[in-house]
């Protein structure tokens, strides 16, 4: 992970349109030699949660005032984020075995579940952003990486991988506070 | 008077455009096509290609001059009989931030990358 910094002025909202999207595309790489055909397959599910009816009439961007904070008043707690990953992982998938429909679903309930911990903690002005991956444990090779461009003194990511005999999962929570 | 008071008011200012996804998709796309196009997947490489596909995409989408913290994700698998699975949810402002995936294979190996894109308000 390599994260390169960048300031910026801080401005304020009063008041902010919050809207949960789950864009739950899992890309499931997978090819049978069943017959000499190979399938590879995807499946999307793209839903978003719809804002409250009052929050029509604030559509139209209204200018806001500045609360006059450089910084989050409070931080991203990335230790207590990483014990919600182990725990979420450990306790969906210590006795699962690879199965690819199984693994299809657990992936997008995972992700739903780490996001609604995650928003308990209830931390203020702060977007997330989950990321699951999932795979079959075996001889093949893979590598995961990412970058961000952000302000590394506001915002931060926790990560978690899990292993057990037949599979293993990555779990990344980015945390992005809204300037 | 009155009346025309209340219109001068009125007048809505403009919404915010939201991410361009297929602008993203096309710089990403041509990323991945210039590191990875014409290799076959190796071991030792494989570090440095990610990096790379993740750097230069970064770097374009800093050129187009947007107000947007980025975070670019790459997963790179060998072409294997086993399966994998990603997935990813966003807690956000749906109208100015978003997403784009771009899936692109060749032979020997299978790539994703996403990336995300969150509204900085000046």
């Amino acid at each position: 992970m390599m994260m390169s910094d960048i300031a910026k002025n801080p401005v304020a909202h009063s008041r902010k349109k919050r809207g949960s999207v789950s864009s739950l595309s899992s890309h499931e790489f997978q090819r049978r030699e069943i017959h000499g055909r190979t399938k590879d397959s995807m499946s999307t599910v793209s839903y978003m949660d719809e804002p409250s009816q009052r929050d029509d009439v604030s559509r139209l961007t209204v200018q806001m005032e500045n609360t006059y904070q450089l910084g989050p008043p409070k931080h991203f707690p990335v230790v207590t984020v990483n014990h919600i990953l182990k725990d979420v992982l450990t306790n969906y998938l210590q006795e699962e075995e690879y199965e690819p429909e199984l693994c299809r679903q657990m992936t997008k309930t995972i992700t739903e579940v780490i996001k609604a911990q995650v928003k308990d903690l209830v931390i203020p002005r702060y977007k997330f952003i989950v990321i699951v991956h999932i795979g079959q444990l075996n001889t093949q090779s893979i590598l995961i990486a990412s970058r961000c461009l952000w302000d590394p003194k506001s915002d931060a990511f926790s990560s978690y991988v899990f292993r057990n005999a037949s599979l293993f999962a990555l779990a990344n929570v980015y945390a992005v506070y809204l300037e | 008077m009155r009346s025309l008071l209340r219109a001068w008011v009125a007048l809505p200012f403009s919404l915010p455009v939201g991410f361009n996804a297929e602008e993203a998709h096309n710089i990403v796309k041509d990323c991945v096509d210039g590191v990875l196009g014409g290799e076959d997947y190796n071991h030792n490489n494989i570090n440095q290609w990610t990096a790379s596909i993740v750097e230069q995409s970064l770097t374009h989408l800093v050129k187009l001059g947007k107000a947007y913290k980025y975070i670019v994700t790459c997963a790179v698998v060998q072409k294997s009989a086993y399966g994998f699975h990603t997935a990813s949810s966003c807690f956000w402002d749906t109208t100015a931030d978003g997403t784009c995936t771009v899936r692109w294979e060749n032979r020997t190996m299978n790539c994703v990358v996403n990336v995300f894109a969150i509204a900085i308000v000046l």
